[in-house]
C-alpha cells in the first residue's frame, strides 16, 4: 500500500528527502544541531525546574503516607511528645502518628550533606509509611539504625553500615549511619535529602529528649472537619494545624524565585535557541529555492511542492527536535541534576527527575514549529505570476539588501526596543516578554549595522595595499543576506550570553553582598556543624561562658533564630542581639531609614520585612504584622522592608530579646564572638577550638569563613543559572561557528576561481578569517548593546519580582569574556575548514 | 614583450582506485603571440586539466610548459600563484562576479592580490572596462547587467594587470548565440590587439569563426583542426 497525497506517492516523499540528505547532508547536520541545541535547551531547563517541586511532592507524599492533617511546631523545639497521645484520643482520628523534624549535617569519608533528619514513631506503620512487608528495615531501625537514602550515602562515601558522623544539636555522633535504605520506604526517599530513624532514636541525636515537631492525622473517613477543628483547639494558637499538603505549597513558594530566575534565563535562552534554529535553516534557502524551481520546471505543482517542502522540513524538525531531547535530557541529569542545598535546609527535597508528558510535548513542538517557520521563505517562490525558474534568472549569489529593507528593519528594530521599554517599566511582570523582544530587536538592528560597518571598512581596506579587507568586504556585500543571517547569529549568541551572564552576575554578587553584611557583624562565629543560616539551635549558656574565657575574646553575644511559616512563607528568622554592630545589613534595605530601624529593632517590638511578605501583605514601613510565634500571635511593627537576603520566601529580622520571649528559648543559632583589640583571629580561633573539644558538633568559623561556606551554598541553589548561562555561550559559539564554516565550505567555487587568478592560499585563508572577524565583530556589538541593556531589565526584574538582591552593574570585564569567548571560540573552529576551503583544487572553479 | 606558449609533450594522468586515466597524453602545442587558438573536444577530453596545466595549478607527470622564459610546470606555489596574478588572464564559464560589488571593483579585484589599494586598482582597471564596452555601466552591480555583460566584466577582470597569456573555459557557456559572437569576437580583438597569446576551450560551434587554428583533444590526445566526430557534431 503505497497512498498518494496530492498526487505524489508517500514513498516519493521519502526518496526526495534521501535525495536531499545525501546531497546535502552537512547543511541538514547544521539546521538539525542548531534546531537540536535549542530544544536540549528547552527541554533541560523545563525538566530541571518541574523536578524539584514534582519530586518533592512525591517524596512528602512518601513520608506521610495516608495522613491528611498535620499538627506542627512553630519552632525547632517542638512541643512535648504526650501530645501525639493526646492527638490519638480526639474524637473522629483514625490515626496519628508523632515525628521529630531537624536540620543536621551527615558526613562520611567522601564529604557532607545537609539533611532533614526525620524520626518516626513506631506507629507510623499505620499510615502505611514503613510496612509490614519491610522487616529488614525496620529491624535495623528498631536497633538504632539510621536510615540514608542510597544517593545521599554515595554522595558521602559511605556504604551499608559504614562509619559516618551525625552532626545535631552542637554535638557530633560518630558511627551514626548503620544502613542504607532499600525497599519501599527507599523508592519514597528515592534521591530524597533525608535520613530517618525511629523517634527515640532521633530524639537522642538531636537532644530534643521527649520532644516531637509534627504530628500527623489520618481522619476517620467524613470527619476531616471535625478533626481539623479539635487539632486547632489542642493547639491553642501555639502550633499549627495544616494540610499535610501545605508543606509543599512552601516549598512552591520557596523555590518560586530560583525558577522565575530560571524561568526568565531559559525563556531567553530557549529564544536564542530557537532564533538560532532559524538562522541555521535560513542558510539552506539558496538549496531549497533552486530545488523548487527544479520542481516546478519539472511539472509540480504549487501544492505538491508544498507538501515536499513541509514533509521536508517536518522530518527535519522531528528529528532534529528528538536528538535535543535526547541532549536536553542529558543536560538535565547531569548538569541541571542540582538539588539545592539551601532549600534543604528547611523541607525534604529530591532529585528525581520528573518528565511529564507536556514537557515533552512543549520542546518537540518548539523544534517542530521552529522548523517549519524557517521553512517558509523559500516558498515564496510559489506566488501566482512568479516565473517557474525565477531563481535560475536571478544573478548568481544573492540580491544584496535593499536601502528599503534596511531602514525597515532599523526603524522597526527601534520602535519595538522602545515598546519593550515603555512596556517594563510600566509592567515589570513582562520583562520575561521584553527579554525575548529584545532578541528580535538584535536581529532587527542587523542589517542597518551591517551597511555602515562595511561602508567604514570599505573606506580603510580601499587605502591599505594589497589588503585582504577589501576582498573581504566585497565578498561580505555579496553575500549580503547571508552575511546577515551569520551575523544575526553572532548578536543573538552575544546577547544571550551578556543578558543572561550579567544578570547572574548581579544576582550572585548582590547575594554575596547580603551574605558578608550579614556575617560582617562578628569576628568569629561558632555554630552547628555543616549549618548554612543559622536556624538550627544549641544549647549555648555553658558553652558563651567558656569561650568568654579564651584569651583575645572581648565579647560573646547569643544570636537566635530559625524558620517560621507564615502563610505558604517559610521565613528565615534572624534574632540579633542588641548589642549587635549592626542589626540590619546597610545594602539590603529596600524602604525605611536604616538607622531609624536599627534603632526601634533594637529597642524591642519592631522587625524589618523582606519586600516579597510586604508585598504580598500590601505592608509598608510603620504597619504591623502579627506572626505565629510559639506562644501566640504577637504583633510587630514594622521597622523596614529589605531584600530577600538570600533565603528565597524572605527574611524577618528582630531582636534576639523579643525572640527569647516569644520563642520561650535561651538556645542559640550561633555565637557571634567579638575580638579584644590587636588580637588575632586565627589565634583565637585555634583558642576557641581548643575550649569547645568537648563539643566537636559546633565548628568555629572566621566571619570570612563563614560568609564563603553561604556563599558556596547560595551558588550552587543557583548553579541552573550558571549553566544555562554557560551553555547558551557554547552553544551560541559553536553556532556561529558551524554556520560561518557551513557557508565558507559551501563558497568553495568561488574560492577556487579566486585561486586561477592569482590568489594563494594564504591570502584566500586570510580574507576568510577577515570576514568572519567583521561578521563576528557586527553580531557582537549589537549583541553586546542590546544584551547589557535586557542584562539591565533582568536584574530589575529579579529585584522587584523574585526579591532576590541584584543591584545593576555594567560589567565591562564580563561582556570582553563573552566576546572574546564566542569570537575565541568561533575563530578556533573555522580556522581549519577556513584553511582546507582556501586550499580547494583550482579545478573546483571551472565546475558547476 | 610577447611570449609565445609552448606545450611539449606534455603528460598528465589521474588514478582512480586500480584505474589509470591519462587525461592528457602527450600533447604538444604551440601558441604564438597575438594567436586565439581554439581548443574543442567532448565533456572528460581532458580540456580542463590542459588548461590547468597552462595556468600552473597541476603539476605535470611529464613534459614542458613554456611561457616566454619561464617553465610554468617547475614553479613553486608562490611563483605559481605570482604567475597567475602577473602573467595570466582568466575567464570562466560561471564568470564567479561578486554580487552587489560594483562592476568596476569586481574587475579590481584581481590586482589586490598583488598589493595593489583598491583606489589603484580601480583606475587601472577603468580602461579595460571602458574597452570591453562597458565605460557608462562601472557603478552597476552584477545584478544588473545582461549575462553578456557580466562575461564582460569578467573580461576585464582578466586583462587588469595586462596579462600577457589569455585562457578562457567555457566563456560563451552561459551566453547566447548573439552576446556569444560578442564576447568571441572580443576575446579574439584583444589577443591581437595587444599581441598576446589565447587559449580557448569551448563546445561552442560558432567559436571556429573566432579563432586562428583549431585544435582537439580526445581521450588526452591533441589532434590538428576538429575531428571528424566533433565536425558532425557542430554541424
Amino acid at each position: 500500500m503505497n497512498p498518494t497525497i496530492f498526487g505524489v506517492r508517500v514513498s516519493m516523499l521519502f526518496r526526495f528527502y534521501g535525495w536531499r540528505l545525501r546531497r546535502y547532508t552537512a547543511q541538514e547536520l547544521l539546521a538539525g544541531s542548531g534546531i537540536a541545541v535549542g530544544v536540549a535547551l528547552v527541554f533541560g531547563v523545563l525538566v530541571a525546574n518541574t523536578s524539584l517541586t514534582g519530586s518533592a511532592a512525591n517524596l512528602l507524599h512518601g513520608l506521610t503516607g495516608s495522613a491528611s492533617l498535620q499538627l506542627s511546631a512553630r519552632s525547632s523545639q517542638g512541643f512535648s511528645e504526650q501530645l501525639a497521645g493526646e492527638v490519638r484520643a480526639l474524637p473522629g482520628v483514625d490515626a496519628a502518628a508523632g515525628l521529630l523534624r531537624e536540620e543536621v549535617t551527615v558526613r562520611g569519608p567522601s564529604g557532607r550533606e545537609s539533611v532533614q533528619l526525620i524520626g518516626f514513631e513506631p506507629n507510623i506503620i499505620r499510615l502505611g509509611v514503613l510496612t509490614q512487608r519491610e522487616p529488614s528495615t525496620s529491624e535495623l531501625l528498631l536497633i538504632g539504625g539510621l536510615g540514608l537514602p542510597a544517593e545521599v550515602a554515595h554522595a558521602i562515601g559511605v556504604g551499608q553500615g559504614g562509619p559516618a558522623t551525625l552532626y545535631a544539636n552542637g554535638e557530633a555522633h560518630p558511627a551514626a549511619v548503620r544502613l542504607v535504605l532499600t525497599g519501599a520506604l527507599a523508592s519514597a526517599t528515592k534521591d530524597g535529602t533525608v535520613a530517618v530513624a525511629l523517634l527515640p532514636r532521633a530524639q537522642e541525636l538531636t537532644g530534643k529528649l521527649e520532644r516531637l515537631t509534627q504530628v500527623l492525622v489520618r481522619p476517620a473517613p467524613g470527619s476531616e472537619r471535625l478533626v481539623a477543628g479539635e487539632l486547632r483547639r489542642l493547639a491553642g494558637g501555639r502550633m499549627n494545624v495544616e494540610s499535610t499538603d501545605a508543606e509543599l505549597s512552601k516549598l512552591s513558594t520557596a523555590a518560586k524565585p530560583t525558577d522565575q530566575s530560571t524561568s526568565l534565563f531559559a525563556a531567553i535562552g530557549a529564544m536564542v535557541g530557537f532564533l538560532l534554529a532559524l538562522n541555521a535553516m535560513l542558510l539552506t534557502v539558496p538549496e531549497r529555492r533552486r530545488f523548487i524551481a527544479d520542481l516546478r520546471m519539472q511539472g509540480f505543482d504549487s501544492h505538491q511542492v508544498l507538501l515536499i517542502l513541509g514533509f521536508q522540513a517536518l522530518v527535519l524538525g522531528v528529528g532534529a527536535s528528538l536528538a535535543g531531547i535526547a541532549l536536553g535530557d542529558l543536560l538535565s541529569h547531569t548538569l541541571f541534576h542540582r538539588v539545592p542545598l539551601y532549600l534543604a535546609v528547611a523541607f525534604p527535597l529530591s532529585g528525581a527527575q520528573i518528565v511529564s508528558s507536556t514537557t515533552l510535548l512543549l520542546a518537540l513542538g518548539a523544534g517542530v514549529v521552529a522548523t517549519l517557520i524557517a521553512s517558509l521563505p523559500p516558498l515564496l517562490d510559489l506566488r501566482p505570476g512568479r516565473p517557474a525558474d525565477a531563481v535560475f534568472r536571478e544573478a548568481r549569489g544573492e540580491p544584496g539588501i535593499t536601502r528599503g529593507a534596511i531602514v525597515g528593519f532599523g526603524a522597526g528594530g527601534l520602535v519595538l526596543l522602545a515598546a519593550v521599554t515603555v512596556l517594563v517599566l510600566a509592567a515589570p511582570r513582562l520583562t520575561i516578554v521584553g527579554g525575548m523582544a529584545l532578541a528580535l530587536v538584535a536581529v532587527f538592528l542587523i542589517p542597518a549595522i551591517f551597511e555602515v560597518t562595511l561602508r567604514g571598512l570599505g573606506r580603510i581596506g580601499e587605502r591599505i595595499p594589497g589588503s585582504m579587507l577589501v576582498v573581504a568586504v566585497t565578498e561580505l556585500r555579496s553575500t549580503a543576506t547571508r552575511s546577515v543571517a551569520l551575523a544575526g547569529v553572532a548578536a543573538l549568541a552575544v546577547y544571550g550570553s551578556v543578558a543572561i551572564g550579567g544578570a547572574r552576575a548581579d544576582l550572585l554578587h548582590g547575594i554575596d553582598g547580603a551574605i558578608t553584611q550579614y556575617f560582617d557583624t562578628a569576628d568569629i562565629w561558632v555554630v552547628n556543624g555543616g549549618e548554612i543560616f543559622n536556624t538550627n539551635s544549641f544549647g549555648a549558656e555553658h558553652t558563651a561562658a567558656m569561650i568568654a574565657r579564651v584569651p583575645g575574646v572581648a565579647s560573646v553575644r547569643t544570636y537566635q533564630g530559625g524558620l517560621l511559616d507564615l502563610g505558604t512563607r517559610r521565613l528565615w528568622v534572624r534574632a540579633r542581639p542588641a548589642s549587635d554592630p549592626a542589626v540590619l545589613e546597610a545594602g539590603q534595605v529596600v524602604s525605611g531609614s536604616l538607622t531609624r530601624a536599627s534603632a526601634l529593632i533594637r529597642h524591642g517590638g519592631w522587625i524589618a520585612i523582606s519586600s516579597s511578605v510586604a508585598d504580598e501583605r500590601h505592608l509598608r514601613v510603620g504597619d504591623t504584622l502579627a506572626l505565629p510565634t510559639p506562644s501566640g500571635s504577637v504583633s510587630f511593627g514594622v521597622a523596614a522592608v529589605m531584600t530577600n537576603s538570600g533565603w528565597p520566601p524572605g527574611a524577618i529580622t528582630m531582636n534576639a530579646e523579643d525572640y527569647r520571649r516569644h520563642w520561650q528559648t535561651t538556645e542559640a543559632a550561633a555565637l557571634e564572638i567579638g575580638l579584644a583589640r590587636d588580637a588575632s583571629a586565627t589565634r583565637v580561633k585555634h583558642g576557641i577550638e581548643g575550649a569547645l573539644a568537648g563539643r566537636r558538633g559546633l565548628w568555629v568559623r572566621t566571619g570570612g569563613e563563614r560568609a564563603a561556606e553561604s556563599e558556596a551554598s547560595a551558588r550552587q541553589g543557583l548553579r541552573t543559572l550558571s549553566e544555562i548561562s554557560m551553555l547558551l555561550l557554547i552553544a551560541a559559539a559553536l553556532s556561529v561557528a558551524s554556520a560561518l564554516t557551513a557557508v565558507i565550505w559551501q563558497r568553495r567555487a568561488k574560492l577556487a576561481s579566486l585561486r586561477i587568478q592569482g590568489f594563494d592560499y594564504l591570502q584566500l585563508w586570510r580574507a576568510l578569517l577577515l570576514e568572519s572577524l567583521v561578521l563576528l565583530t557586527i553580531g557582537s556589538v549589537d549583541g553586546v548593546l542590546l544584551g547589557v541593556y535586557g542584562h539591565s531589565l533582568a536584574s530589575r526584574w529579579l529585584e522587584l519580582t523574585t526579591g532576590f538582591p541584584a543591584p545593576f552593574a555594567p560589567g565591562g570585564l564580563q561582556v570582553l569574556e563573552t566576546f572574546l569567548l564566542v569570537a575565541g571560540m568561533a575563530m578556533a573552529v573555522i580556522a581549519l575548514p577556513g584553511l582546507r576551503a582556501a586550499r580547494v583544487p583550482a579545478h573546483a572553479g571551472l565546475q558547476e | 614583450m610577447s611570449a609565445s606558449l609552448e606545450l611539449r609533450e606534455l603528460v598528465k594522468y589521474y588514478t582512480s582506485g586500480s584505474e589509470v586515466v591519462r587525461a592528457v597524453d602527450d600533447v604538444s602545442l604551440t601558441v604564438a603571440p597575438g594567436e586565439l587558438v581554439g581548443l574543442y573536444g567532448p565533456s572528460g577530453s581532458g580540456k580542463t586539466t590542459l588548461l590547468l596545466l597552462t595556468a600552473g595549478l597541476l603539476a605535470p607527470e611529464s613534459g614542458s610548459i613554456r611561457f616566454g622564459e619561464r617553465e610554468v610546470s617547475s614553479l613553486t606555489p608562490g611563483e605559481g600563484a605570482l604567475y597567475r596574478r602577473r602573467e595570466v588572464g582568466f575567464v570562466f564559464q560561471s564568470f564567479h562576479l561578486m554580487a552587489g560589488a560594483t562592476a568596476l571593483d569586481n574587475a579590481a579585484l584581481k590586482l589586490l592580490g598583488d598589493g595593489w589599494t583598491l583606489r589603484d586598482a580601480r583606475r587601472a582597471t577603468r580602461p579595460w572596462l571602458q574597452r570591453v564596452g562597458l565605460g557608462e555601466r562601472e557603478e552597476h552591480i552584477p545584478e544588473r547587467l545582461s549575462m553578456g555583460e557580466r562575461q564582460r566584466v569578467a573580461i576585464a577582470r582578466a586583462l587588469a594587470g595586462e596579462p600577457r597569456l589569455l585562457l578562457a573555459d567555457e566563456p560563451t557557456g552561459s551566453l547566447d548565440s548573439k552576446r556569444g559572437r560578442e564576447i568571441l569576437g572580443l576575446l579574439r580583438d584583444i589577443c591581437h590587439e595587444r599581441r598576446i597569446p589565447g587559449l580557448l576551450v569551448t563546445h561552442d560551434p560558432q567559436a571556429r569563426a573566432f579563432v586562428d587554428r583549431v585544435h582537439t583533444l580526445r581521450d588526452g590526445h591533441l589532434s590538428e583542426g576538429l575531428d571528424a566526430e566533433l565536425e558532425v557534431g557542430l554541424v
